[in-house]
């Protein structure tokens, strides 16, 4: 089985100091965050999508840090679960900043969030719309839509949504409830390669929406079109303002009217974080040099198993290569990180970088095997 | 922070400018600040929602103070349950009561507000017919052996800290709490945005008070309207107390108010046509 992960040889001038002092300070492993990365990301997601609000999706990495950092910059905050809104809250992120997106809710789920000033939810089939209803004066509904596909590296319509045909019972249905359904949500999926699912959601949706509101007296204005926005695991250059034309060009022909708003986790912080780990022991077995550094799949690597991504790695150093295998921390042997790889001979202590890991890594891990998890520096100024 | 920004309602909220800001914590998962407005003087918010403010809490808390005891006319010990700022306490100790226990969970509610809502509790706290006691309000009336006259619950919203205090374990437990007719009052919300909670309430109390009623007041602040007030007691007549009655009372105390007065007394319990339907069928 041949690895299509991009493996970067030998580094720039003055990184591999860079990456040796940080581990010095710090120790290993490390998570760095570059929040100059992720205000980047920030302005230019909100460029390529003029008019839609992110609410960035704290289960991505559900960090201070990186919390912060979105905050100063006016974001929005897309949260689960009553853990994120602690953190928000601790933050002093005020809940009319945020919306709770979970589609399956205990009712002291929803009770908190209330309290904690979320009043957006977001449901996709009756049971759940009834727990909604001794709320009713309060709380505004999005109605979680399926769509399939074919694109994305993580289906998100399989467990959660309903169909486009269930809308206007269910519309029918809260109205009779005296609950207020305000508009349509969808999740594409996850690292999408095209946006022509996105696209197709937005026109789909949009249709519903104008053709519900005809027949009810109240009228579906919001659409939130989710995450799947990708990130650049292949090191390739994804243009994200290309990625969004099509996107940009069906919602512009939507109503001046309609609140239009997004879920980004990914796109926005997987280029923030780094990981730093430790050649921590090597061995040759038939042929084939192992690696065994000081974190793994069930550490900051366990995105490649809950997450099917596949980050790119690096290495300092330059030379012949050979076929090697780079292996975690625990005496699991599912905990390898990459195999099938070339890469020049490594030493102990010599650093091998993880890019694009601040998604689904850290907010994944695991406590096998009692090990210490990696230290999350903030490389800002 | 420029403004406070309510959160009560998706699509509708009240934007207050801070022309001064107080106090914020954001401890124990509970949001409190204390600001300075123009128009509104010094405001009180927990978790996203108004509490109180200076310019408007003689409306709450008259009504809630007076019109129990005045019907009562010669209540001699109060319980109030919550009311940590001091402004009910304040009207409650205004009348010629003997004894006043206030239960608060939480004495920095109390300590907060002597230093930021001075003018809340005006002195009321150095009152020797106060005895404060800092619990929970469902453990207290629990366990409590004494008896009162009349109860007064000032509590937060039942999406919080007071859920407790809309139940009907509460309810059981305050009316064991008070003497043969004394009278339970209680906040409960604004029934224009809330109607469920006058439903709600109406139904777990009728199971303990002969006479169970609501009375009302609109509250500036409280967005919607009327605020309603929960009244229960085992004597009738308390609440059919004529307004000569009254009056006498009102002039015997010598009371100066600002909203309350014999005749908005008994005005206050006519209810508006909306929350007698949604009354319909409670009892």
């Amino acid at each position: 089985m041949g690895s299509r992960r991009r493996i970067v040889i030998g580094a720039a001038p003055g990184e591999a100091a860079t990456f040796q002092a940080l581990v010095a300070e710090y120790g290993s492993p490390l998570l760095v965050f570059n929040p100059a990365a992720l205000q980047r990301q920030y302005h230019l997601l909100s460029n390529a999508l003029p008019g839609v609000g992110l609410y960035y999706a704290v289960k991505a990495h559900p960090n201070a840090h990186i919390v912060r950092t979105l905050d100063e910059l006016g974001s929005g905050f897309d949260v689960a679960s009553a853990g994120g809104m602690e953190m928000l809250t601790e933050l002093k992120i005020p809940g009319h900043r945020t919306i709770h997106t979970h589609p399956v809710k205990k009712d002291r789920e929803i009770r908190d969030a209330l309290r904690f000033g979320a009043t957006t939810f977001v449901v996709d089939n009756p049971g759940e719309l009834a727990k909604l209803v001794p709320y009713r004066d309060r709380v505004g509904i999005l109605l979680r839509i399926s769509f399939r596909s074919d694109h994305a590296a993580v289906d998100l319509s399989r467990k959660f949504g309903c169909g486009l045909d269930e809308v206007s019972g269910m519309v029918a249905s809260a109205q009779r409830h005296g609950i207020h359904i305000k508009g349509l949500s969808f999740h594409v999926g996850s690292q999408c390669t095209t946006a022509d699912t996105h696209v197709e959601a937005i026109e789909k949706c949009g249709e519903l929406m104008l053709t519900t509101s005809q027949t009810t007296n109240a009228p579906l204005s919001t659409l939130d079109i989710g995450g799947g926005f990708p990130a650049d695991y292949g090191l390739s250059g994804i243009d994200i303002d290309d990625y969004c034309r099509p996107l940009r060009k069906m919602l512009a022909a939507l109503p001046d009217d309609w609140h239009l708003l997004a879920e980004p986790g990914r796109f926005l912080v997987a280029p923030a974080v780094t990981s730093i780990t430790t050649v921590t022991g090597k061995s040759e077995r038939h042929g084939v040099m192992w690696y065994y550094l000081d974190d793994g799949v069930y550490g900051s690597y366990s995105g490649q198993v809950f997450d099917h991504a596949e980050y790119p790695l690096q290495v300092l150093k330059t030379g012949d290569t050979r076929p090697s295998i780079l292996a975690g921390p625990t005496c699991d042997s599912i905990d390898i990180i990459a195999e099938d790889i070339q890469l020049p001979e490594l030493e102990i202590g010599d650093l091998v970088i993880g890019r694009q890991m601040g998604a689904y890594t850290a907010a994944t891990r695991t406590r096998f095997n009692s090990l210490p998890d990696a230290r999350f520096v903030y490389a800002g100024k | 922070m420029k403004y406070f920004r309510e959160t009560l309602y998706d699509s509708i909220c009240q934007n207050f400018r801070i022309d001064k800001l107080y106090y914020e914590n954001r401890a124990d998962q509970q949001h409190l600040v204390i600001f300075h407005n123009a128009r509104l003087g010094r405001v009180m918010a927990l978790d996203g929602v108004v509490q109180t403010t200076e310019a408007d809490e003689f409306i709450y808390h008259e009504m809630l103070a007076h019109v129990p005891l005045f019907a009562h006319g010669h209540a001699r010990r109060v319980l109030i349950i919550g009311g940590g700022d001091g402004g009910m306490l304040r009207e409650v100790l205004r009348h010629p009561v003997e004894q006043v226990t206030q239960v608060e969970i939480d004495r920095a509610v109390v300590d907060m507000a002597l230093e930021y809502l001075p003018n809340h509790s005006a002195g009321a706290y150095e009152d020797p017919r106060l005895q404060l006691v800092i619990a929970d309000g469902m453990d207290f009336v629990r366990k409590a052996g004494d008896h009162f006259d009349v109860i007064i619950t000032d509590s937060t919203d039942p999406i919080g800290p007071g859920e407790v205090l809309f139940s009907e374990d509460y309810y059981a437990a305050a009316k064991r709490c008070l003497t043969a007719g004394g009278i339970l009052v209680a906040q409960n919300g604004v029934p224009f945005m809330q109607p469920d909670e006058l439903q709600h309430t109406a139904c777990r109390m009728h199971a303990h008070f002969t006479d169970t009623a609501f009375y009302c007041a609109p509250v500036p602040t409280y967005y919607g309207g009327f605020m309603a007030f929960a009244w229960g007691s085992d004597n009738r007549e308390l609440r059919a107390t004529p307004q000569a009655t009254l009056q006498a009372r009102f002039d015997k105390s010598g009371l100066n108010t600002r909203y309350y007065n014999p005749a908005i007394h008994q005005a206050s319990f006519a209810l508006p046509q909306y929350m007698l339907d949604s009354l319909a069928g409670t009892d």
